[in-house]
């Protein structure tokens, strides 16, 4: 997906097939109570829409050569932080309910100061405890908000 | 219920309370902050920051949105005219002419000049908006079911057409988000859809989680890509405008302001294209449109006056018809469902006092932010310095503390997650993100409205075509969509939409 034609064909296709799925998925829909709008309409036109635009957007792309646009893709070290990026917001969620808000919060932002600027370990740590502080004086205590406070400090 | 001297005093005394005032200030001095970081635009800062209101009361909340509305929509030229980071497509002309003004060394009366002119702006179009709104509201109220389908329709159908040569993407990147608004319960029968047996699924997909998610992470994974780490040198030695400056700025001040509101009134007339409206209407009425794109500071003044009026115009269809102009607007009613209430005419019928009084504190909320950010200059410049190894995953942090206080489900958290992904591969790839947002949050009341005129006219669709307002609202998206699926057959290539904040 190097081009915008490459990433338009293949974007095309995926939502056509989408679409496929969305089309299937409201045949499934049980209706119940009887209405003038039956439940199943309206996912099934958006479902008729995405299959159609998508397979428009994959023929337009696929019938015209002439002045293909590059995409601007992130170089290898891009795609390694994007992804990092990722999985530490993921391990943060998963986090989030097992040691709570406040350590979570700790880790989450220590370790993504230090690997975004690995010379700023001190800082990390500075900016985690300030927001670990915030996340429990503020959110959990004073603000009361149901935010899980994790097996330590509930 | 039309406009009356009473009610906006009412509101006035509901606005001036200590504790709304407060509020107000809060969500100023926040606004402009979130908007002065590099890194995150306006919508991504309302987006951040609106689940954190929840704690507040419906008016002071809401009184708190429209501050941090307005002071992202300020922060935002800071960032443009100091490092050259317009943090929204509306702000690429202040960028243009604020950023050779800085190199010549005039930041502080740019920024200065950028202040007073959002200020005329914003308080012309509240006066406006007062008036505007409640007659509006009144004639909204003979507003049925088709007529509800038919606005909303159109107003889908114009945030499409913004796509340009790229209306296919546009009509996918709203597919898209009325999908992601479908899932769960049926609202006319209760019915389970699009859950795949999934119980979690049932209770449906939280609209402020796709919001933050498109916005907010995905401009994190873009900024990380960048690696946008330098920030600016610049000092600022004095802020303040020659007079000379403000007599060259006046007119621009008061044309943009007009051009603003008014195009402001129309649906998907977000302040990205009437700022550039403004911008070109400015340079021809210049005396030396020479000096455009050279640092003119009232081509600075014209975009920011027209961007604030915009903005204030926004709230005009929103508290009138329930209508989101915008995806900032689609935030703000996302906001105002989330306390319950329900924009449209009955708001000014059932909650005179909550929406006098939100109209009040605009009048406030400007003088607010020219007091507070002319002095602050220095302090805002010195903020956009903060390098994003720091804000990065404090936006994280916000977006997920933000997300999570809206339902307490880790589940809104990982859609946040997954739709932050989602809008990356869209930004990269040229899809339009404003066409899924309204979408994702229009869903429900769009089908609700559509099952509802079904039921009126026995299942007949002529329904819309054949009420004098709805089928008015029919015309005018047939001919928006009629106008894209021109361009589309007139486009040779396949188009990239821009990558900004906005879209």
């Amino acid at each position: 997906m190097k081009t915008q034609r490459t990433a338009d064909i293949v974007v095309g296709c995926g939502v056509a097939l989408f679409g496929i799925l969305i089309i299937y998925a409201s045949t499934l829909i049980t209706s119940g109570t009887p209405h003038k709008l039956p439940p199943q309409t309206f996912p099934m036109v958006v479902g008729i829409l995405l299959l159609i635009c998508g397979s428009a957007l994959a023929l337009k792309s696929w019938s015209i050569r002439e002045a293909d646009l590059a995409i601007k893709w992130p170089d290898r070290e891009g795609v390694r932080t994007i992804l990092v990026v990722i999985a530490s917001v993921a391990c943060y969620i998963i986090l989030l309910n097992m040691i709570g808000l406040p350590i979570a919060s700790f880790l989450y932002i220590a370790f993504s100061i230090w690997y975004l600027k690995r010379s700023k370990w001190l800082l990390a740590i500075v900016i985690s405890v300030i927001t670990a502080a915030i996340s429990y004086f503020l959110f959990i205590r004073l603000l009361a908000l149901s935010f899980p406070a994790g097996p330590f400090l509930e | 219920m039309g406009f009356s001297f009473d009610y906006l005093f009412q509101g006035f005394s509901i606005a001036l309370t200590w504790q709304n005032l407060f509020w107000a200030a809060v969500g100023c001095f926040i606004g402009t902050l979130v908007g002065v970081l590099p890194g995150i635009g306006p919508v991504s800062g309302i987006a951040i920051l609106l689940p954190l209101t929840a704690v507040l009361p419906a008016t002071s909340a809401i009184i708190m949105m429209a501050s941090i509305y307005y002071g992202a929509m300020y922060g935002g030229s800071t960032t443009a005219i100091v490092v050259n980071i317009p943090g929204e497509a509306s702000s690429v002309p202040t960028a243009i002419e604020g950023y050779e003004l800085a190199k010549q060394g005039r930041a502080g009366p740019a920024l200065a000049i950028a202040a007073i002119a959002s200020f005329v702006a914003g308080t012309l179009s509240v006066i406006a908006l007062t008036f505007f709104a409640p007659t509006l509201a009144k004639f909204a109220v003979v507003f049925g079911p088709p007529e509800y389908f038919a606005l909303m329709f159109m107003g889908l159908s114009l945030v499409i057409s913004l796509s340009g040569r790229a209306l296919l993407k546009g009509i996918i990147s709203m597919a898209l988000g009325l999908t992601a608004g479908l899932i769960g319960q049926d609202p006319l029968t209760g019915a389970e859809r699009l859950t795949f047996g999934s119980v979690t699924l049932t209770v449906g997909v939280d609209f402020i989680a796709i919001i933050v998610g498109l916005f907010a992470i995905s401009e994190v994974m873009i900024n990380v890509e960048q690696r946008l780490t330098s920030i600016s040198k610049m000092e600022v030695k004095s802020w303040m405008p020659t007079w000379t400056d403000i007599k060259q700025c006046t007119g621009a001040m008061l044309r943009s302001s007009t051009v603003g509101f008014l195009l402001g009134l129309l649906p998907g007339c977000a302040p990205s294209v009437t700022s550039f409206v403004a911008y070109d209407v400015e340079k021809r009425f210049s005396k030396h449109p020479e000096r455009f794109s050279h640092g003119a500071m009232d081509g600075l003044a014209a975009t920011e006056a027209s961007n604030n009026a915009t903005s204030t115009a926004g709230f005009v269809p929103l508290f009138s018809f329930g209508l989101p102009t915008a995806p900032s607007m689609a935030v703000l009613l996302g906001g105002l469902m989330m306390y319950g209430l329900q924009p449209g005419p009955m708001l000014f019928v059932q909650s005179p006092d909550f929406v006098w009084a939100v109209i009040a504190s605009m009048y406030i909320g400007n003088v607010m932010l020219l007091v507070l950010n002319l002095p602050l200059i220095g302090l805002w410049v010195r903020i956009v310095r903060i390098p994003f190894y720091i804000l990065g995953p404090l936006i994280v942090f916000c977006a997920l503390v933000g997300t999570y206080s809206v339902r307490f489900q880790t589940f809104d958290i990982w859609i946040m997650l997954l739709f932050g992904v989602i809008g990356y591969f869209m930004r990269k790839l040229g899809f339009p993100i404003a066409p899924m947002v309204l979408a994702s949050v229009l869903a429900q009341m769009l089908e609700t409205s559509l099952g509802q005129s079904l039921l009126i006219s026995w299942g007949s669709p002529w329904i819309f075509f054949t009420r004098p307002i709805s089928a008015v609202f029919m015309a005018l998206a047939f001919l928006s969509i009629g106008r894209g699926v021109w361009a589309q057959i007139k486009a040779k290539a396949p188009e990239v939409v821009t990558d900004d904040a906005e879209y």
